[in-house]
């Protein structure tokens, strides 16, 4: 019996350059936590993780190619989750005592590490 | 393909093409819930994060960040293993499938093993709050914020692979060994495998949340 294979199952290689590509994504996101550059170390970090998310869902769950329905049910779920989002905002920032007065003015902490190395 | 080599589909599809779309179809319905249920997690982390970045930022520095870097590669490849194995069942090469399936399993104990270390060394450290909670220099009263988001986000996440643990075994003692995945309808192992990839996407999320804060 001949196989007609998948031709998007039938090479390793794309899915080999994603891992490397995740890991190396991943490298640069480590990277970032000690370089001290404040606020934009988080806005990368997760940057970095969208961006390997997009080469995960894409290339491992195969969300590329048919049933093209697929590419709704994944948005779907992000698209609630902005719902869901805004709703959570817009009642904490029309709270009163929000931020609480810690969080306003907080400490400013040197602490080092309380685990030994 | 003759048409009697390809598997007979359940009666209310029409075919076994139909039957493998509507399966992960199905799937990624099941996602659509899953990511709403993290993405609320993360959601309340970065709302607590913004009102108290002092006290996280200090409170994520005792985090064992070379377990948190194992796991993530070990994930990540986990995934890779687990994509090379449905390749491998959609050409028709059993034993390469189930070889990667094999990896794919070690890879999921070997995640949860580091896991598992960690949670100990965190127990040492007393960070567990309400078991063993010590409030650390610098935390101050919100610090065990974080570590509630820490146990219950890395707790819900191994649970998802454990889940995912399960059904592979699933797949490799049930399904593969009576011969039901086959090059004409692999659609469940792609389905194990699509939802396995989202516990990876999860901890792709989850690792700056933990241990990227507070390092420099």
């Amino acid at each position: 019996m001949r196989i007609e294979v998948d031709p998007r199952r039938a090479k390793a290689l794309p899915f080999a350059v994603g891992w490397a590509a995740v890991i190396v994504l991943g490298g640069v996101s480590l990277g970032t936590a000690f370089l001290g550059i404040g606020v934009w170390a988080p806005i990368i970090q997760f940057g970095m993780s969208f961006i390997q998310t997009v080469i995960v869902y894409v290339l491992f769950m195969r969300l590329k190619g048919p049933p093209s329905l697929k590419w709704i049910f994944a948005a779907s779920g992000f698209f609630w989750l902005l719902f869901l989002y805004g709703i959570t905002m817009t009642d904490y920032s029309n709270r009163r005592g929000w931020p609480p007065p810690s969080a306003a003015a907080p400490p400013v902490l040197e602490t080092p590490s309380a685990r030994a190395p | 393909m003759p048409d009697s080599a390809l598997p007979r589909p359940e009666i209310q599809f029409a075919t076994i093409a139909q039957q493998g779309d509507t399966a992960e179809l199905g799937i990624w319905a099941f996602l659509i819930n899953e990511t709403i249920f993290f993405g609320a997690l993360i959601f309340t982390y970065f709302l607590y994060r913004n009102f108290y970045p002092h006290e996280f930022a200090v409170a994520a520095k005792d985090t064992v960040l070379w377990c948190g870097t194992l796991n993530f590669l070990i994930l990540i490849t986990s995934s890779l293993t687990m994509v090379l194995s449905i390749n491998a069942a959609a050409q028709g090469e059993r034993k390469a499938m189930i070889l990667w399936l094999v990896i794919t399993c070690a890879l999921g104990f070997a995640f949860l093993l580091v896991k598992g270390y960690e949670y100990y060394l965190d127990f040492l450290h007393k960070s567990v709050p309400i078991v063993a909670y010590e409030i650390k220099p610098g935390e101050g009263n919100a610090g065990i914020l974080f570590w509630a988001f820490y146990w219950v986000a890395t707790g819900l996440h191994a649970i998802h692979l454990m889940a995912g643990i399960g059904l592979v075994l699933y797949m490799l003692l049930w399904r593969i060994r009576r011969g039901l995945i086959t090059p004409a309808y692999y659609a469940p192992l792609e389905v194990v495998g699509i939802y396995w990839s989202f516990v990876d996407v999860v901890w792709l999320f989850l690792f700056p949340c933990i241990y990227l804060v507070g390092r420099s």
